[in-house]
């Protein structure tokens, strides 16, 4: 039996026992190459469920919707190790209570599809350490690369470039599972804290409190980068912060749900080469 | 017998146009994004993209402008109106749906104020159109009663020939004469046949969608709410839209001087209904979406007696969760049968 059909019947099972109130996967999109967060509430619509390597978005920004969680309820959730990673986040920022997920966990290799095995949170903590050992990928860290080899000025004059086609739309934001403010500083308008303006100071404003916000928090797991309409390379910014804090607290975000912030939190023994 | 501008020639095109104090703009792909920007050669138009990520919109309607600077002093204020850059431009490579999508909004700027931004910008600018031979997934106009040759808000329609040789010319309004009146004679006679057009497969019934919205009793409709629960409310599909059209006003400063300044804004955010007092008339996503739709293809049409949509289909395309105006209308269609 595929995955796919495996978790459909798991899904079946959760749904018509009353285990869960709604399983979050993806379904058929607008075209082949497309797949579609979906919530499945009935068991007898998990045939629409569909598992393969299109499956990219982190859906797990969707269980911290307003009101989802509140009833106590558990709500299952298809998540590769990125999106697992983000539910100890939200568990450990009091976001969400783990006891109320459960995990379709799945990883994609190549075009193979790999379930992850676990129900709870507390069970993926290996699936985690292996990601905190593997290397990017190829792609990406030649780009990575390169920036890094730059001089500041050359550095800063890409980035320039870059938030230049900056159009402030916040799909980044939204599409983010740790952006769950519900009210955003750039959207607190007495006073206005924050330029508005998509100028080139008001984008480089934006850009760089984000980057400052995730660091730390950020599990990469690229939906910044993806929803992003006029294609910034948002993931590189994320992916560089979070080397910084590997580096400068060995801290590699969502390794568990009890796991304390590390902007948040305070040792003896914190380096401190700068003061911020 | 049609006249024929070829490929070749263009660069000779954009000399002249140049020389006219013209600024030509494009299609160009430039840091990973393709958008309609100012060249120096044709060598730079990328004529091969589907449609650019970008709109022409954003030449019309820029996504932040100044409109007045200000001190404010003891017994008064000094303002400094500040009105848009001056100067005639051509747009050479325009899709059929973007240069419909500005023809959309005239009527809107033009209503109860005289847009003085928009409508300088459009009365110096030449929009010339090139017909498409490709479309993808996502291309809508036809459902729009529109067409990969729609003439609506173009100056000049160009009909590429088959092998991409060059374009046949069909000149439509005054503005778009006058500038072709330079290039005259670059202008080949010719009987080469046009490349066939692209199909665009028609997706959903606009006029039952139209009747469905219209209906009250579909306001309140539970469809609302399931098509948008994927939605992440951000502003990709809105700020990509050829047509969408509003903004907000914001002063940047400190106490005493500063800069007016006329931003995008979108439905989709929740900051743009929210009242002073914290309560918020459209509080939920699904009553962002509902506006979305309702007003591009309800209170618009009931307004100005043309849906704010062009069919570009960049909203689908580029949506982070896969929905858009397509989805929605292709389901409205289904629950309207």
């Amino acid at each position: 039996m595929s995955i796919e059909e495996q978790y459909r019947t798991r899904a079946k099972e959760l749904l018509s026992g009353g285990a869960v109130k709604m399983v979050i996967g993806y379904g058929k999109g607008s075209n082949a190459k497309r797949r579609r967060p979906i919530f499945i509430s009935s068991a007898d619509e998990v045939d629409r469920l569909v598992l393969d390597d299109a499956c990219i978005t982190n859906l797990s920004g969707y269980l911290v919707s307003e009101g989802l969680l509140s009833d106590e309820k558990r709500v299952a959730v298809f998540l590769r190790p990125e999106g697992i990673r983000a539910i100890n986040i939200l568990a450990a920022e009091s976001q969400l209570d783990a006891e109320q997920i459960v995990i379709f966990g799945f990883d994609v290799a190549g075009n193979e599809i790999k379930a992850l095995k676990g129900i709870n949170v507390e069970e993926f903590s290996d699936v985690i350490d292996s990601i905190k050992e593997g290397a990017p990928e190829a792609a990406e860290e030649e780009l990575f690369e390169k920036i890094e080899k730059m001089s500041p000025q050359e550095r800063f004059s890409f980035w320039q470039e870059e938030f230049a086609k900056c159009i402030k739309c916040y799909a980044c934001r939204q599409a983010c599972p740790m952006c769950y403010c519900r009210r955003c500083i750039v959207d607190s308008n007495q006073p206005q804290w924050v330029n508005t303006s998509s100028h080139t100071l008001g984008n480089f404003e934006w850009n760089i409190v984000r980057a400052f916000h995730l660091s730390g928090r950020c599990v990469e797991c690229g939906n910044c980068d993806r929803a992003c309409p006029v294609n910034i390379p948002l993931r590189l910014i994320n992916h560089r912060m979070a080397e910084e804090v590997l580096g400068a607290f060995d801290h590699f975000a969502g390794t568990s749900k009890t796991q304390e912030p590390v902007l948040a939190s305070f040792k003896k023994d914190d380096s401190e080469t700068f003061i911020l | 017998m049609t006249k024929i501008l070829f490929s070749d020639k263009l660069d000779n095109c954009v000399e002249r146009w140049k020389s006219a104090g013209l600024t030509v703009i494009g299609p160009v792909q430039r840091a990973n994004i393709s958008t309609y920007a100012a060249v120096e050669h044709a060598a730079e138009l990328d004529f091969g993209l589907v449609l650019p990520d970008r709109s022409i919109k954003d030449l019309f309607f820029p996504q932040s402008e100044p409109m007045l600077r200000y001190t404010i002093k003891k017994e008064s204020i000094d303002t400094d109106e500040c009105l848009p850059p001056s100067g005639p431009r051509i747009i050479f490579g325009a899709r059929p749906c973007d240069a419909s999508g500005m023809a959309i909004d005239d009527p809107l700027f033009g209503w109860d104020y005289k847009d003085e931004y928009w409508f300088q910008r459009r009365n110096e600018t030449v929009i010339v159109t090139i017909a498409c031979t490709k479309a993808d997934d996502f291309c809508m106009c036809t459902s729009l009663k529109m067409a990969p040759d729609s003439t609506k808000g173009s100056d000049i329609m160009l009909r590429p020939l088959a092998g991409n040789k060059g374009w046949l010319v069909e000149e439509l309004t005054d503005r778009g004469r006058e500038a072709f009146k330079t290039i005259a004679d670059i202008l080949q006679e010719s009987s080469d046949p046009a490349a066939p057009l692209a199909v665009v497969e028609k997706k959903f019934d606009l006029d039952a969608c139209v009747a469905w919205l219209q209906n009250p009793e579909n306001f309140e409709s539970r469809f609302w709410k399931e098509i948008s629960m994927r939605c992440i409310g951000c502003a990709s599909c809105t700020y990509l839209c050829p047509t969408c059209h509003c903004f907000d006003i914001q002063d940047e400063g400190d106490t005493y001087t500063g800069i007016r300044r006329k931003n995008w804004d979108s439905c989709s955010f929740a900051l743009f209904t929210m009242h002073t007092s914290g309560h918020n008339p459209r509080s939920t996503q699904s009553a962002r979406w509902r506006q979305r739709i309702m007003h591009k293809f309800n209170y618009f049409p009931g307004k100005f007696s043309v849906n704010s949509c062009s069919g570009c289909g960049r909203c689908s395309r580029q949506c982070p969760v896969d929905m858009g105006i397509t989805e929605t209308l292709q389901e409205i269609s289904k629950l309207s049968l």
